[in-house]
């Protein structure tokens, strides 16, 4: 087989992860190349590594032989490799036309004016080759979802024939998320017909799918390339396994340090919904208990927790505080009801980056600083301290702007705010994202101590192993429904080989 | 229906009669809510004035009126459906009056250049498009406040080399075009139409119309498809500059006489048309023909409230009212993530 792509020791490193760990991977002209991987596994870095969005640390990208140049996705498009993202890049005000030429009208000026009977012909000719059989004049947001990716997948085909680029590589980011059962039947039918002068690599998280839909499959792992098997010798159970395979022996997350939760529930939700997102659902949490929220995107677990936070509104359901029933309506509400919410963004959501340590300390509790009616810069400094002393924030003073701070430091500061304004329960959105090894550490034992406090956390965390190795209780969610509820006490941790069956 | 069958494409792609294509012409254009707005206001003021609304005099008022106004809100609405805004205007009419004032035959200056003020009008124009168009990508200052800031930049240096005087004009052949008619329509009704055929090929046959869409439509998606964003801007912002120097030329003429304040009060009939006329605010959608018909509205619902006379400072408020109603009909929310 002939190779298309050709990576050898490819290695891309971000402050605090190795993303891809050197390692080689050959793509073939002809093939539909399936990748799988957890969140996180490197599938995403490597995607945009092969269209030019990332440059390799170390190592070779051999493109057709020759070492890729690639600087950016529209580089990327001209040498044939594109890709068609999972949240779409079309300009839905234009119509199918002016989105398959865009930037490319060149070959259809005569004297500075398009000819567009000209463009028109060619969208119908690119558009049959999809199979689509509609009018290239119709506007793209009149579109299906399915109807909007055959179009991508179109004008990545055009580009790579109006560039005289033979066998064009093409990457389909979870194609098939947005699509009926059907609509994902004819999407790999079609692809399978463009395969005989293309190469398609398929991401998805569907493993049944890749399965069956790929002749290759290759499993990737921490950011470094596990194994490779011909589709028709996978199975679910197996590259399930190869996808975790990670022993867990060891203390990864400070399970000694787990406790058993009071008896004394502090949150109970009763069938919380909002409607077409999450069905209703019904849990509680203990104090002192760490609750894991798992699931992948889509599943509305990101919801339920922004229901909590106040930042969307339930449809319906009730929430009880301590027994009592409270309504959120608004982040204030969830304050006031002492729910505190960690976003996954703290350098966007979760700290004002202009403001110093001490302003991000204190600003849910500038109304107990006050003296004689105005803020005392004395008590400002006096808690901002306190909290810098006890959550073992590095930082050069008080007054130091957040924005200086390493990723660490700055979570520890936005947990401090929350600990400062008497939060009993906090909602935590991938605390560790982004952080490097030691720091996660210090948070994990942060959590621990939290929980020992008899505070209640509830955790959605970057990998499956965090979530185990950290909760007392773990919460499944797939489509919208609460699939089931697992305890996962320090001494016998779940397998996450089952877990994943429940997931996906 | 499978997915390549969506039941409106199927019967929109057999169907290709004269009809359809006037149907899909208007459709494109999405002025339909726009021809409805204005049969509205003609069966209102056609009652309340009891005909004299629809008179033929009071017709070709109308689009007498309408000319300048619509130079102004063809120029501006090319900056609305880039996504940006442009609030300079009035600033660059004045200077572009005050300079014409200086070069037709005048009492005050030694200068005369006859017909060749028309391209050194629309030179300043453009000139102060360009800044607002650098200050905008190079500095990446907010259009809302390069535009302001350039508005009354160009003001006060209008008023400066004017010293604040009315300067009139001996040469009548500009008055004479502007207020004149032929075949019974307002020769500066002509102007409008020219200038709107230019912008309706620029916006459907060329790649800088392309591209303005695109941008308008999302900025960050259009640079990745490999448009060159900055100079699409910069060349869009020089040709409403050019388009307000025109104006400020007319305006000019229609007086035979130049002085800095030709300017003041053109910039919110001109917004309210846009808006009316169907661009959205937030950009990539709309067109020429849309500023067309919005000019037309505003200015058919002036006159006709002219007409009933209703106070100045009703209609100031209904003019108000009409903007924002329009905007929030245009608006696209779902692109706006904090207002600001």
């Amino acid at each position: 087989m002939d190779t298309v792509i050709e990576l050898k020791k490819a290695t891309k490193s971000f402050p605090g992860v190795r993303a891809l760990k050197g390692f080689d991977l050959n793509i073939y002209k002809n093939e539909i190349l399936g990748l799988v991987g957890e969140n996180g596994a490197g599938k995403s870095t490597l995607m945009k590594v092969l269209i030019g969005m990332y440059q390799l640390d170390e190592g070779e990208y051999l493109l057709r032989g020759q070492p890729a140049k690639m600087k950016s996705s529209n580089d990327a498009i001209k040498e044939g490799v594109g890709m068609v993202f999972q949240e779409g890049c079309m300009l839905l005000n234009m119509t199918i036309t002016e989105n398959l030429f865009l930037s490319n009208e060149q070959a259809f000026i005569k004297n500075g004016i398009l000819n567009l009977s000209e463009m028109r012909n060619e969208a119908k000719t690119a558009l049959a080759k999809v199979e689509l059989n509609i009018d290239p004049q119709t506007p793209c947001s009149r579109l299906s979802p399915a109807q909007r990716q055959m179009v991508e997948i179109a004008r990545l085909l055009w580009l790579s024939e109006h560039y005289g680029k033979d066998n064009p590589v093409m990457i389909l980011d979870e194609p098939t998320t947005v699509l009926q059962q059907k609509e994902a039947d004819t999407l790999f039918r079609i692809l399978d017909d463009i395969k005989k002068h293309a190469t398609i690599i398929l991401i998805s998280h569907r493993l049944e799918e890749v399965i069956e839909n790929s002749d290759r499959i290759v499993v990737l792992k921490d950011g470094d390339y596990v194994t490779e098997m011909p589709a028709d010798q996978a199975s679910v159970e197996g590259i399930e396994e190869l996808m975790v395979g990670r022993n867990l022996s060891g203390e990864h997350f400070r399970e000694s340090e787990q406790r058993e939760p009071e008896t004394e529930n502090f949150l109970e939700v009763r069938n919380l919904t909002i409607e077409g997102v999450f069905e209703p659902m019904s849990f509680s949490v203990k104090k002192g208990e760490i609750l894991s929220l798992v699931g992948l995107i889509g599943s509305g677990k990101e919801e339920l927790c922004q229901c909590l936070a106040g930042v969307r509104r339930p449809t319906g359901g009730e929430i009880l505080i301590n027994g009592k029933n409270v309504l959120i309506k608004s982040p204030k509400d969830s304050i006031r009801s002492r729910i505190g919410y960690i976003p996954i963004d703290r350098r966007k959501e979760g700290l004002a980056t202009d403001f110093d340590v001490a302003d991000n300390i204190n600003m849910l509790i500038l109304n107990s600083l006050k003296s004689k009616g105005f803020l005392s810069r004395f008590k400002e400094a006096a808690n901002a301290k306190k909290w810098v002393k006890e959550a073992l924030i590095k930082t050069p003073s008080i007054r130091t702007k957040c924005r200086n701070l390493s990723g660490g430091n700055q979570q520890k500061v936005v947990i401090s705010k929350w600990l400062a304004a008497e939060s009993q329960l906090l909602v935590l959105d991938h605390p560790t994202r982004g952080i490097d090894v030691g720091a996660k550490d210090e948070i994990y034992h942060r959590i621990r101590l939290l929980a020992q406090e008899g505070r209640c956390l509830i955790m959605m965390c970057d990998t499956l192993e965090e979530d185990i190795g950290l909760c007392n209780r773990m919460l499944i969610m797939k489509d919208g429904k609460l699939v089931k509820i697992l305890n996962c006490p320090a001494a016998e941790k779940p397998e996450p080989l089952e877990i994943l069956s429940a997931i996906v | 229906m499978g997915i390549y069958a969506g039941k409106l494409a199927e019967n929109s792609y057999t169907d290709q009669g004269q009809l359809f294509k006037i149907k899909r012409f208007l459709a494109d254009c999405s002025v339909t809510g726009q021809l409805l707005s204005l049969a509205i206001v003609i069966v209102i003021f056609a009652i309340g004035t009891g005909g004299t609304f629809l008179s033929l005099t009071n017709i070709q008022t109308i689009i007498g009126l309408a000319g300048i106004p619509m130079i102004l809100c063809l120029g501006l609405h090319q900056i609305i459906i880039l996504g940006a805004i442009d609030l300079s205007l009035e600033g660059i009419i004045a200077i572009s009056a005050v300079i014409a004032g200086f070069v037709i035959k005048n009492p005050n200056t030694p200068y005369d250049l006859g017909m060749l003020v028309i391209p050194v009008t629309l030179v300043i124009g453009a000139i102060a498009g360009l800044l607002n168009g650098i200050l905008n990508t190079k500095l990446k200052m907010p259009s809302f406040i390069a535009t302001l800031g350039i508005s009354w930049v160009m003001f006060g240096l209008a008023v400066f080399l004017s010293g604040g005087i009315s300067t009139p004009l001996l040469d009548l052949r500009f008055q004479n075009f502007i207020n004149g008619t032929t075949l019974g329509i307002p020769n500066v009704t002509y102007v409008a139409f020219v200038l709107f055929i230019v912008l309706n090929i620029i916006q459907k046959r060329t790649k800088l119309g392309k591209y303005t869409y695109a941008i308008g439509g999302d900025e960050i998606l259009a640079a990745q498809a490999g448009i060159n964003v900055t100079k699409t801007k910069i060349i869009n912002f020089t040709i409403a500059g050019a388009i307000y120097g025109l104006a400020g030329l007319l305006l000019v003429a229609r007086l035979n006489s130049s002085a800095a304040r030709l300017g003041n009060n053109l910039l919110f009939p001109a917004m309210t048309a846009v808006a009316v006329g169907g661009v959205s605010m937030s950009g990539g959608v709309g067109g020429a023909l849309n500023a067309v018909f919005g000019t037309i509205i505003v200015t058919a619902l002036n006159n006709g409230m002219v007409l009933m006379h209703v106070s100045p400072y009703t209609q100031s408020a209904v003019n108000g009212i009409v903007l924002i109603s329009a905007v929030a009909l245009t608006i696209d929310r779902k692109k706006i993530g904090i207002i600001k």
